[in-house]
């Protein structure tokens, strides 16, 4: 968002700061927060690039090397069938983030539509969006999400089958996007009320500032106000639960892995080596340490940057 | 007649705005008729919620939830501004009519360079690339004397004082050289000081751009040399409307001239009390029988607490009204 990267001040020294650079300056005091964002710049960088730096192919076994311990030749041991668990971790990084940033960005894109709608707008906009929040919170997660993956795995593969037999297009043979379509659509169905109240909130108080009626009064669009001048002011509590959310759909998606909803085998992911680990821990805890202490680390990374974030957007409650 | 009626910029008939409470709808603004000529600035005074910045809210349709115009008509420029389509009248918003709000610290968008606020609406309605925007935006902050225009477009509204602010929202409020300006109490929230400079300075923009002004405000001493007129509310209805020089040389409703009286002058001895009108404004939804003024008025009699006086001329030229029953007697006595 361009707005982040406010352009530098034109006067020297006493050079009046803007909001984003007044918020940066604040973060960048705030060490927990600043070893957070290290964190997951640093996995970021791995989700881009570790699948090439790797020293081993991820489904690459090795069956004479079985459930080795750590070593200088692998890291963090091998598994069951010789994989290379440090390859795999790398690569579940990739599989993280691109749940993370798609299942955010959906569920973003989602909530703040629906909910600047229903703030701004109001009734009836508002009771039916709400009612529709309310429903959806009210089903348990897990449960959803197994029952959407249930019922909809077999006929959407049935379906890709059947195109395939008919075009032999490959496309239609590829599994994993079936995966990652129920995976991310799931996760998204049930992750987008908390954005939805937020930014209703938000626009409900900011809809009765001033400045809103001085927009009206300039003849300015409801479209022009809302995306200018509304959404904009709701930003900093939604990039605060932004932040929040990236780690909670890591978290998450591993706990669909766990229980086998998620990703599915052989597409690493820290869940279903979570899960894979834990069959085998008092064995080869390694198995089970490795991923299960990057998906720790990551979520600790993006709540303590989101608890940043929050002291830093927020001059009024800091010191 | 109609010479009258093609000079008219604004001319507003019987307007009511009623106020939804939970006792049911309470009168705010009470059919009030107001004009404002081509060129010509009209002052508002009123003490708070007498329904000053509701009516002129009203005239742009902006009034907030609960509140509405149940009953009047409003033209500009010939037009009914109650009738208008939204798509019309947004062109009018900003376009035709410019607003100037009360409180700069809270109308200008934090998050928005004022550059930016300046350029919106010149691209809306003047359909200007953002660069062409961007430059007239310069010359407007130069026009309300803002030093270093150049920078200060960069700039966030909390990075500039309460009268630059109120001068960039004046910027904003000409950018489109309105017919008509509304400045709804725009010096109330600035010191002293400032509050001149920003009286002169509309006063040479209102010259220079030939509009007309509506200066809503609660100082009758602040706008003696701006304004050609002054309309006088109270509890939502006009009490006095006449020209400004008339006005101070001979006020004639009883609220009036409290208002003057109240203004503390160097003459005065030095410990003097200052004079002040005893009591309160009526609610709205509570206002009593008869002249609203009443309860509060040193001249009652028992015909204003039964009966509602009319807005009459109290001269033979007609341009001195006044809506007062004590001012009435005085007259035919005379």
């Amino acid at each position: 968002m361009s707005v982040v990267q406010a352009q530098p001040a034109p006067l020297a020294e006493e050079a009046p700061v803007s909001l984003w650079r007044d918020a940066w300056y604040r973060l960048k005091r705030n060490r927990l927060a600043i070893f957070g964002l290290f964190v997951i710049a640093l996995l970021a960088f791995t989700a881009l690039f570790g699948p090439y730096l790797t020293p081993y192919d991820f489904l690459g076994q090795d069956l004479e090397a079985r459930n080795q311990a750590p070593s200088l030749a692998h890291l963090f041991g091998t598994d069951d069938l010789g994989r290379d668990v440090f390859s795999r971790v790398v690569y579940g990084t990739r599989t993280a983030f691109l749940v993370a940033v798609v299942v955010t960005t959906i569920a973003l894109a989602i909530g703040t539509t629906l909910g600047a709608i229903a703030g701004f707008f109001g009734n009836p906009f508002d009771r039916v969006i709400m009612w529709l929040t309310d429903v959806t919170m009210s089903v348990p997660n897990l449960l959803l999400v197994v029952v959407i993956n249930a019922s909809l795995k077999t006929p959407i593969a049935q379906w890709m089958e059947a195109r395939y037999l008919e075009t032999l297009n490959p496309f239609y043979r590829e599994t994993v996007w079936i995966d990652f379509l129920l995976v991310f659509g799931s996760m998204a169905l049930i992750s987008w009320p908390p954005y939805a109240r937020l930014v209703r909130a938000q626009v409900l108080s900011i809809r009765s500032r001033p400045y809103i009626t001085a927009a009206q009064a300039l003849g300015l669009s409801n479209r022009i106000i809302l995306m200018r001048y509304v959404v904009p002011n709701a930003l900093g509590p939604l990039i605060v639960a932004v932040s929040a959310g990236l780690g909670t759909a890591m978290v998450l998606e591993s706990a669909f892995s766990f229980l086998g909803v998620g990703v599915n085998p052989p597409t690493p992911s820290w869940g279903n080596m979570i899960s894979d680990g834990l069959r085998v821990w008092q064995h080869y805890p390694h198995l089970l340490a490795a991923p299960a202490a990057v998906l720790g680390l990551a979520s600790v990374a993006f709540s303590f940057l989101g608890d940043g974030l929050n002291d830093a957007l927020n001059p009024r409650g800091s010191k | 007649m109609s010479a009258k009626t093609e000079n008219r910029l604004l001319d507003v008939k019987g307007l009511t705005i009623e106020i939804e409470t939970r006792r049911g709808p309470a009168v705010v603004v009470d059919g009030i008729d107001l004009h404002v000529d081509k060129g010509e600035t009209l002052g508002v005074v009123g003490e708070s919620g007498c329904g000053k910045s509701l009516t002129m809210l009203s005239l742009m349709r902006l009034l907030p939830n609960k509140i509405r115009v149940t009953q009047g008509e409003a033209h500009f420029d010939g037009r009914d501004l109650q009738k208008m389509s939204n798509r019309e009248l947004r062109k009018v918003r900003g376009g035709d009519i410019g607003f100037v709000f009360q409180d700069p610290m809270t109308s200008l968008n934090p998050v928005m360079r004022i550059g930016d606020q300046l350029a919106e609406p010149l691209i809306y309605h003047r359909g200007m690339s953002r660069r062409e925007a961007r430059t007239r935006a310069t010359e407007l902050l130069r026009l309300v004397g803002i030093p270093g225009p150049e920078e200060r477009i960069q700039a966030y509204p909390h990075e500039l004082s309460g009268g630059m602010r109120q001068r960039v929202m004046i910027a904003i409020g000409l950018a489109c050289e309105p017919k008509l300006l509304i400045a709804d109490e725009p010096t109330t929230a600035l010191d002293v000081t400032i509050q001149a400079q920003i009286v002169d300075l509309v006063k040479g923009l209102r010259e220079k751009l030939g509009m007309s002004v509506v200066w809503i405000t609660h100082d009758l001493a602040l706008i003696a040399g701006l304004v050609d007129r002054v309309v006088v509310l109270y509890a939502g209805t006009i009490v006095e409307d006449a020209p400004v020089d008339e006005l101070y040389a001979n006020p004639r409703h009883p609220y009036t001239r409290g208002l003057l009286a109240s203004i503390p002058k160097l003459s005065d001895a030095p410990a003097s009390r200052l004079n002040s009108i005893g009591g309160t404004p009526p609610e709205p939804g509570r206002r009593p029988e008869g002249c609203p003024f009443a309860p509060r008025c040193p001249l009652a009699m028992d015909v204003c607490r039964s009966h509602v006086p009319k807005l009459e001329p109290v001269s033979a030229a007609g341009s001195h009204r006044a809506a007062c029953f004590a001012v009435e007697k005085a007259r035919e006595a005379a």
